[in-house]
C-alpha cells in the first residue's frame, strides 16, 4: 500500500486528524506529533506548513496498551502492510518471519515523484527547537553494492540546500562507498519494514535483498534511481552521492539506533523529485510511542522468535515482544517451560542475542500480547517476590534502551520469571478469574442471550474504552 | 467553593448514590428474575468487562426478605479513571481530573468531623426499619451472592466489619469478607498482620472472650470508602468518614450489642467472633485475579441479630476482576481511597512524598510512590517505613517515580521502570525469606501457605522496591515547553482525550509535595 494510501485508510477508520491551521512556528509540528504520540492520539495530517508539501505525521505509530482499546499498537503498521486493523501480535511476528515459497519478482514501474529542483531544504520538513536544521525523521537510503540492493531506515537532518546528514544502521553504513544514492521519503511501510528486516539480518530474510522483502511483505513497485531501486510510489526521491562522515546528525536518535550499530553518512543532493502536493512523513523520533519505536519493537520481535524458536529442537515460544510503552527496555516473553530452568535458559538466550534491554519476562505460554495489563500483572502476583526476580552477576554490559549507565560500566541483569513452576502439580494452578472459567455454560448462555433484555447496551464495542480515536469517546468520562 | 467551604458533600445513603448513577445514566435496573447463584455476578462481571453501567438487581430469585436486592461492584470506576464514581458518590464533579480529585480527598481527611448517635428508631435510623434477634436472625432469607464457580460458598464481601478495642473506647472499621455457612454462621477472613485480626488473635482469643462484632452492608458511600483505607490505630474511622462526607455521620447503637454502626445502612448483622472457633473459609476468586485456594479455617461469626431497611439492597463485589485492564470495587477504591489516605500518611510520617498510587492493574499487591527526593538513604528508610507500617502487609512492590512522573500514568511509571531502574543497583529486596505474608497470594504452593492458624503463611516472603526514579532531565527537550503547550491545546481542542494541558514540568523540574494543597499536616 502506498504512502498516501495508508494515511487515506487511516481517515477512512477514523484514527487521522486533519490540521488546516496554519502550523508556522518553527518546532510546532514536530511537537504536535509529539504530544499526539504521547496522548495515544491520532494520526495527523498537517496541511498548512512552510514548505512543498503537507506532513503526514504518526504514520507508522499508534497507542500504548495500558488501558484496553480498540486499536491495537501496531494497527497503522498492520494497516500499511495490508493486514487487518486488528491483526493479532502473533499474526504480525508470523507476516514479518515467513517468507513465501519462491522470491517474487520485482515489479518495476516508472516513479511516481517527478521534477528537477536541487533544494532539499524545501521540503516542509520539520525543525526542533534544539536544532534550526530540518528534520528527516522517516524514510530510507538505497544504494547498490557489488551489484546488490541494499535499503536502510534513516533519520537525519538537511544542511543548507543541498546536503543531507544521516544516521543509517552499521550494516548498511559499513558498506558504503563514495558512489550514488537515493533517500525516499513517504515510502510504503512494506517497504520501511523490508528496510529494517534487511538491516537487521532476520531470519528468514537473510539471503534476500531489501526489495525482495518489500515484495513478499506487499505489493511494491520499484522504480530506478541514483541508488538503484527505490519504492516508485515514494512522495519524495532525493538522488545524489553518498558518503561516510565522522559527524553526527542534529535531533534525538531513532529508537533502532539503540538495537543496532549505527553510523553517519552525507548524501549531496544533485535532484529533488516529488509527487504533486507530496505527503512528507514526520515520526517524532525519541518521543514516547513514536513511530520509530513501533517499527523496531516489530522488527526486534521476529528476529527475536526466529532466533529463539527452533534453538532448541523445538519451538516452545508463542510470542517475544518488547512493549513500545517500555521504549524497548523491557522483553516480555511467552513460553512453553520445558523443564525447571528452562526459563533461566530463555532469558538468557533473549540476552545474548539482542543489546536493547537488560530485563526479561518470561510468561506462560498462553499468555497474550495484547493482554498487557495482565502480563504486567503477572510481574508483581505469579512471580515470587524471593525466588523469581533473578539477578545476574554485575558483569553485563549496559543495555543500549535505559538511560542509565552509560559510562561503559558492567551491570547486572534481570529476569523475572512469571509463568507456572513446571513442577507444580495441576491442582496448584489457580485458574483466572474472567467470565468463560469462573462461570458454567448455562449462565454465560442466560447472561449473554438476554444481555440487552435485562437493559444492557447491545452494542459489544459501545463501550470498549478508545477515547483517544478522534471522536470517538466512549461516553464513560 | 473551596472544598474547605463545603458542607454534605457525600451521597448520603448507598439509595441515594445509587439514584445519582441513575440520574446520570450509569445505573441498569435490572428487573428480570435472576438468580444469586452465579447470574447476578456474572452479569456485574460482564458489565465490568465492558466499561458498563452498574447493575442493581430488583428482582433476585431465591430471597426470603421481601424487595431484597443486589447491586454489583457498585463502586467500580471506569478503566480510564478509576476513581470517577467514587468521585460522583463522594460529591466530586463528573470530570474531575485524578490529581483535582486526589487534592480533594487529602483536604477532605485532613478535616475530620465527630460522629452523631440517633435514636433507634426507623425514622431516625433506616437500618432499624426490619429487626429480627435470636432464631428469628436467619442470614440465609437474604439473597448473598454466590459469585465465582468454585467458591467455597455464598459471600458477603463489600460491608464494613465494626468491632471495639476491648483495652480502649476505639472502634474499628474495616473490610474482612465473610463466608455464609447457614442461618446463623459465617467465616471471616481475618489476616493476622491487620488492626481488627490483631485484636482479635491477640486480645480476645487469648482471654478466651468473644469479640462483639457488626457486619454493616451497604452504609453510605463515605463510610464504604473510609473502612479500606489505613486509619491509623487508635483513630475513629467515622470522624473521617465525616471529613469525607463534610458532615457528621450518623450513627445508632447495635440490638445486641454496644456498638454503633452507621444508621442509613441497608443491612446490619450483629454477631461475636467467637474464640477457638474456626470454620472453613475459601477458597475464592481473589483481588490477585485468580482462583486461589485451599480452604482454610477462618474465626466462626455468631449471629445474634439481623436489622435492615425495607427492601435492602446488598452490594458485592466480583473480586478478581479488578486485575489487568478490568476494574471493580475492589481495585477503584484501592486507587480512589487507599492512594489519597497512604499519600497522607507518609506525609504525616515526615516523608517528602507528592502521590502514593496503587498500580491500577493490580489491587494491592504494588504501589508507585511519586517524590521529589531521589536520595539513595531518603528511599530505603522510605521503603523501610512503608513495609514495616500494618497497612502494607499484602503489599510485596513498591515502585519510586520522580515528582515529574504522573504515578496514575501506568505508562509513565512502565517507562520509568524499564529506563531508569537499574537491575544493578536500583532493586532493592528486602529480607529474602524473612517477611510476613498474608496466605492469599498465588506464587506460594498450598503447603507454603499453611493451614492459617493466625493468618498468615507457614512460608515468609520478600518484598521489593524499585528505585525507578531519574526520569527528569533523562530525556533532552528537543522541542520548546511552549510548542508542547500549543500541542495539548491544539489537540485538546481536536478531541484528543488525553492531550489536555498539563501541570507537571516534561522538562524535567520536579515539583515538590509541599506544592501539593492539603500538604502535611496530622490525622
Amino acid at each position: 500500500m502506498e504512502f498516501r494510501e495508508t494515511v487515506e485508510a487511516l481517515a477512512a477508520a477514523e484514527d487521522l486528524l486533519t490540521v488546516e491551521d496554519p502550523v508556522s512556528d518553527p518546532d510546532l509540528a514536530f511537537a504536535l506529533a509529539a504530544e499526539s504520540a504521547r496522548s495515544n492520539g491520532p494520526a495527523m495530517l498537517l496541511t498548512d506548513v512552510p514548505g512543498v508539501g503537507r506532513l503526514a505525521c504518526g504514520v507508522r505509530g499508534g497507542p500504548d496498551r495500558m488501558v484496553r482499546r480498540r486499536r491495537l499498537p501496531w494497527s497503522r503498521i498492520a494497516l500499511g502492510l495490508g493486514l487487518p486493523a486488528d491483526a493479532t501480535y502473533e499474526t504480525m511476528l508470523e507476516a514479518l518471519s515467513t517468507a513465501p515459497a519462491e522470491r517474487p519478482s520485482l515489479r518495476r514501474r516508472a516513479a511516481a515523484a517527478s521534477g528537477h529542483d536541487r533544494d532539499a531544504s524545501a521540503l516542509c520538513l520539520p525543525t526542533v527547537s534544539s536544532s534550526d536544521r530540518p528534520l528527516i525523521s522517516e524514510g530510507l537510503l538505497a544504494v547498490e553494492v557489488d551489484g546488490r540492493q541494499f535499503w536502510a531506515p534513516v533519520r537525519g537532518d538537511v544542511r543548507g540546500r543541498t546536503t543531507l546528514r544521516l544516521h543509517v544502521p552499521d550494516t548498511v553504513a559499513s558498506r558504503v562507498e563514495p558512489g550514488p544514492a537515493t533517500v525516499a521519503l513517504g515510502v510504503p511501510t512494506a517497504a520501511l519494514m523490508a528496510a529494517h528486516l534487511s538491516c537487521a539480518r532476520t531470519h528468514p530474510w537473510r539471503a534476500w535483498t531489501a526489495p525482495e522483502i518489500a515484495a513478499a511483505l506487499d505489493d511494491v513497485p520499484v522504480a530506478p534511481h541514483a541508488g538503484g531501486l527505490v519504492p516508485a510510489s515514494a512522495e519524495v526521491v532525493l538522488d545524489g552521492d553518498v558518503a561516510p562522515t565522522g559527524e553526527p546528525a542534529a535531533g534525538p536518535r531513532a529508537a533502532w539506533e539503540g538495537v543496532a550499530d549505527a553510523a553517519a553518512v552525507t548524501v549531496s543532493v544533485d535532484r529533488v523529485a516529488t509527487r504533486p502536493d507530496p505527503l512528507v512523513p514526520l515520526a517524532p523520533v525519541g518521543e514516547p510511542l513514536g513511530d520509530d519505536i513501533h517499527q523496531t519493537s516489530l522488527v526486534e520481535g521476529a528476529r527475536l522468535q526466529s532466533r529463539v524458536n527452533g534453538y532448541w529442537g523445538v519451538s516452545p515460544v508463542s510470542w517475544i515482544g518488547l512493549p513500545v510503552e517500555a521504549q524497548l527496555g523491557v522483553c516480555f516473553v511467552a513460553s512453553e517451560i520445558l523443564y525447571a530452568g528452562f526459563e533461566w535458559q530463555l532469558a538468557n538466550t533473549l540476552f545474548s542475542f539482542a543489546t536493547s534491554f537488560d530485563k526479561v519476562v518470561v510468561l506462560d505460554v498462553d499468555a497474550a500480547f495484547e493482554d498487557l495489563a495482565r502480563a504486567l500483572d503477572d510481574i508483581w502476583v505469579k512471580a515470587h517476590p524471593s525466588h523469581d526476580w533473578v539477578f545476574s552477576e554485575a558483569a553485563a554490559p549496559a543495555a543500549a534502551a535505559p538511560a542509565y549507565r552509560r559510562d561503559g560500566q558492567t551491570g547486572s541483569r534481570l529476569f523475572v520469571n512469571a509463568a507456572w513452576d513446571p513442577r507444580w502439580d495441576e491442582e496448584f494452578i489457580a485458574p483466572e478469574v474472567n467470565f468463560e472459567l469462573m462461570y458454567p455454560p448455562e449462565v454465560r448462555r442466560t447472561v449473554e442471550e438476554r444481555w440487552a433484555e435485562l437493559g444492557f447496551d447491545g452494542d459489544e464495542d459501545a463501550s470498549d474504552t478508545d477515547d483517544a480515536v478522534a471522536g470517538g469517546d466512549d461516553g464513560n468520562e | 467553593m473551596s472544598e474547605s467551604d463545603r458542607r454534605v458533600v457525600s451521597e448520603p445513603s448507598l439509595r441515594s448514590y445509587l439514584d445519582a448513577l441513575d440520574d446520570r445514566g450509569e445505573l441498569v435496573r435490572v428487573t428480570e428474575e435472576l438468580s444469586w447463584d452465579l447470574e447476578a455476578s456474572a452479569v456485574a462481571m460482564r458489565a465490568g468487562d465492558r466499561d458498563g453501567p452498574i447493575p442493581l438487581f430488583e428482582n433476585v430469585r431465591g430471597s426470603d426478605v421481601p424487595g431484597a436486592r443486589l447491586v454489583g461492584d457498585p463502586y467500580r470506576g471506569s478503566q480510564r479513571r478509576p476513581w470517577d464514581r467514587i468521585a460522583t458518590a463522594l460529591g466530586l464533579p463528573a470530570d474531575v481530573d485524578s490529581e483535582t480529585y486526589y487534592d480533594a480527598m487529602l483536604e477532605r481527611l485532613t478535616d475530620p468531623v465527630d460522629p452523631v448517635t440517633v435514636d433507634a428508631t426507623p425514622e431516625a435510623a433506616p437500618c432499624k426499619e426490619v429487626v429480627r434477634t435470636g432464631e428469628e436472625a436467619r442470614l440465609l432469607s437474604l439473597p448473598w451472592p454466590y459469585i465465582h464457580s468454585g467458591d467455597g460458598g455464598r459471600y458477603s464481601n463489600l460491608h464494613t466489619l465494626v468491632v471495639p478495642d476491648p483495652d480502649s473506647e476505639w472502634v474499628d472499621w474495616s473490610t474482612h469478607r465473610m463466608m455464609i455457612h447457614d442461618d446463623r454462621q459465617g467465616s471471616v477472613l481475618l489476616l493476622a498482620g491487620e488492626q481488627t485480626p490483631n485484636l482479635y488473635y491477640y486480645k480476645y482469643e487469648r482471654r478466651d472472650e468473644p469479640m462483639p462484632a457488626a457486619v454493616v452492608v451497604g452504609a453510605e458511600p463515605a463510610v464504604q470508602c473510609t473502612s479500606v483505607m489505613w486509619i491509623p490505630t487508635g483513630s475513629d474511622e467515622a470522624r473521617y468518614a465525616g471529613g469525607l462526607r463534610g458532615a457528621p455521620v450518623e450513627l445508632v447503637e447495635c440490638e445486641t450489642n454496644d456498638l454503633r454502626v452507621p444508621a442509613d445502612a441497608e443491612l446490619v448483622v450483629e454477631g461475636h467472633l467467637l474464640p477457638e472457633k474456626r470454620l472453613d473459609e475459601g477458597p475464592f476468586g481473589d483481588y490477585f485475579g485468580y482462583m486461589h485456594g485451599p480452604r482454610r479455617s477462618m474465626p466462626a461469626f455468631r449471629v445474634d441479630a439481623v436489622t435492615h431497611r425495607e427492601s435492602p439492597i446488598i452490594p458485592f463485589c466480583v473480586e478478581g476482576t479488578g486485575a489487568g485492564y478490568t476494574e471493580n470495587t475492589t481495585s477503584s477504591m484501592e486507587v480512589g481511597c487507599v492512594g489519597p489516605d497512604a499519600t497522607l500518611g507518609l506525609r504525616a510520617a515526615g516523608f517528602d512524598v507528592v502521590r502514593c498510587v496503587p498500580w491500577q492493574f493490580t489491587p494491592r499487591t504494588a504501589y508507585v510512590v511519586a517524590t521529589a527526593t531521589n536520595d539513595p538513604g531518603t528511599l530505603h528508610e522510605l521503603a523501610n517505613f512503608i513495609f514495616t507500617t500494618w497497612g502494607m502487609l499484602h503489599i510485596d512492590f513498591f515502585i519510586f517515580v520522580d515528582a515529574c512522573v504522573d504515578p496514575l500514568d501506568t505508562r509513565e511509571v512502565f517507562e520509568a521502570i524499564a529506563l531508569h531502574a537499574d537491575p544493578d543497583a536500583d532493586f532493592h529486596q528486602f529480607g529474602v525469606e524473612t517477611m510476613p505474608k498474608v496466605p492469599l497470594n498465588i506464587y506460594q504452593t498450598p503447603d507454603e501457605k499453611g493451614d492459617a492458624q493466625t493468618g498468615t503463611s507457614k512460608a515468609k516472603t520478600a518484598k521489593a522496591y524499585i528505585d525507578a526514579t531519574g526520569s527528569a532531565g533523562a530525556r533532552p527537550s528537543v522541542v520548546s515547553e511552549s510548542s508542547r503547550e500549543r500541542a495539548r491545546e491544539l489537540l485538546a481542542t481536536a478531541g484528543v482525550a488525553d492531550a489536555s494541558p498539563r501541570e507537571r514540568d516534561d522538562a524535567g523540574g520536579a515539583r515538590g509535595a509541599g506544592d501539593v494543597p492539603g500538604a502535611g499536616g496530622e490525622r
